[in-house]
């Protein structure tokens, strides 16, 4: 129970701190806007091939956004040596992975709201508000998966020199099931699903997610221990 | 012989054991390269 | 100590010797495969190498996990070296896997199961790899090295089913399952060849591990005090 509360407790102070320093979101967001749009030229103004690859694109703006997001969670910490502070005080180190967890779910959730509308009109997709709430939906179960393993990735390499190459070189092979999971369940949701398979690919996503929140909340205290 | 059946293929059966067999050796060399480092450094 | 050594290095010897015998079973005792013809005889290299890659990430799962239980230096010693011969049987069954497709398929690549599951895997761990070589301080390296050893293993399951339903619309492996004793005795000893090999690599990987630490621990004493009064200050 103190575990949950602190946890909390460390998802209102991570999101005051960000609501505060709202340039750091915006540059996010305009970053995976910019990433969306590449993506178009990249492919070239055939819709059709557009829209064939719009979950694929929109997931792969999830995630780059994701390594500036993970890292960026910890470098504040880092700068002012709080994390050892926190580390010190009696917080209980897997009530500190699962507020910087959580934190960092939320602020990948935040994005949708951007990046899906973006999207659907870069590469004219037409849906109904069911079906973007099933987007939405998805969205927030990768949002949760990369989060676990990020955030634990997270607070190693942000303590290293070479960080920025660190964190996608862990995490990007890592999340593949996240990857490929998402992007089969979001293409069934814009292009319709007769074999009905949404169901086990959500399962998968929600599997995975299940998974790492575990592990990584097992083995979090261990990686920010101070050794020696 | 049955149809279907590729014929040949000598070529890539050799290539196939003789990067292996040039892929150990070359980590082992490695690690020899590695290990006597150290103790020259001492 | 000597005699360890060389008992682990004529487990190599033997190994090495083992391979030439099971090789040359596999390219000129085993007959040439109904469909397949000669090609299949990359099958004999391919197949053990594959099995004993995964043995290697087992082992170094359970190292890693051995390791972050008791702090023992030793045993990160042994998980690097098991991440790392795996890695290396890992890229070799790669291009093997690479060539037979080339020459069944005719192409370079095909996203096969267990092609596609190896090169993930192969990322994966270069991934633990390359993090261990950032970090300065022993004990946070090892430490971090079972770790993210522990988070990556777990993912190879998931991400094998992930890619089987990925593509399940496709055909399955061509891979013979019906496989004739003249096909299984070349197999069995070059697994067994490779697995030898295998332990005597990863055991010098672990000595040469260990002598860093060793080398550092004598080298450095200064850099530690010095970091210790950085923290308290």
């Amino acid at each position: 129970m103190n575990v949950i509360r602190q946890a909390l407790v460390l998802v209102g102070k991570d999101m005051l701190l960000e609501w505060r320093g709202r340039s750091r979101f915006i540059s996010v967001l305009l970053f995976g806007v910019v990433t969306l749009l590449l993506f178009s030229f990249a492919v070239g103004p055939d819709s059709v091939a557009l829209r064939a690859a719009a979950a694929g694109f929109l997931v792969l703006a999830l995630l780059l956004s994701s390594t500036l997001s993970l890292s960026e969670s910890f470098r504040l910490e880092q700068e002012e040596r709080a994390l050892e502070g926190l580390v010190l005080l009696p917080v209980d180190p897997v009530a500190l992975f699962y507020g910087k967890a959580i934190g960092n779910t939320l602020f990948l959730l935040l994005l949708a709201p951007i990046f899906t509308p973006v999207a659907l009109v870069l590469y004219s997709v037409e849906l109904g508000a069911m079906k973007i709430l099933t987007l939405v939906g998805l969205w927030a179960l990768a949002a949760a998966g990369l989060s676990a393993p990020g955030t634990l990735y997270a607070a190693m390499t942000s303590r290293l020199r070479s960080q920025d190459v660190l964190l996608p070189l862990l995490l990007f092979p890592l999340v593949v099931p996240v990857l490929m999971g998402s992007v089969k369940a979001m293409a069934l949701v814009l292009g319709g699903d007769p074999l009905e398979q949404l169901r086990s690919w959500t399962v998968l996503l929600g599997g995975f997610a299940v998974i790492y929140w575990s592990l990584c909340g097992l083995l979090f205290p261990y990686a920010i221990e101070e050794g020696g | 012989m049955p149809d279907g059946t590729i014929v040949g293929g000598w070529s890539y059966v050799i290539a196939a054991y003789a990067i292996t067999a040039v892929g150990l050796a070359a980590y082992f060399w490695s690690l020899r390269r590695r290990l006597k480092q150290i103790h020259n450094e001492d | 100590m000597t005699r360890r050594i060389f008992g682990v290095r004529t487990l190599g010897l033997l190994g090495l010797g083992l391979l030439l015998v099971g090789s040359y079973f596999g390219l000129f005792v085993a007959p040439a495969e109904r469909y397949m013809g000669q090609v299949q005889r990359i099958m004999y290299v391919h197949v053990p190498c594959a099995w004993i890659a995964m043995v290697c990430y087992t082992a170094a799962f359970v190292f890693a996990v051995i390791g972050l239980w008791n702090g023992k230096p030793r045993w990160d010693a042994r998980t690097t070296g098991a991440i790392e011969v795996g890695a290396v049987l890992n890229a070799l069954l790669l291009v093997q896997g690479s060539i037979w497709a080339r020459a069944t398929w005719g192409v370079w690549w095909d996203w096969d199961v267990r092609l596609t599951t190896s090169l993930v895997m192969l990322l994966l761990f270069a991934g633990v790899l390359a993090l261990r070589s950032f970090v300065d301080d022993s004990d946070r390296r090892a430490t971090w090295t079972a770790v993210a050893t522990i988070v990556a293993f777990v993912d190879v399951p998931l991400v094998y089913f992930c890619v089987r339903w990925w593509r399940s619309l496709h055909q399955t492996q061509s891979t013979p399952e019906t496989v004739s004793p003249a096909m299984v005795l070349p197999l069995r000893l070059n697994a067994i060849a490779i697995l030898l090999i295998a332990i005597w690599l990863i055991a010098q990987r672990a000595k040469l591990e260990r002598e860093r630490l060793r080398k550092e621990q004598v080298d450095e004493p200064a850099r530690v005090t010095a970091g210790l009064e950085v923290t308290d200050a």
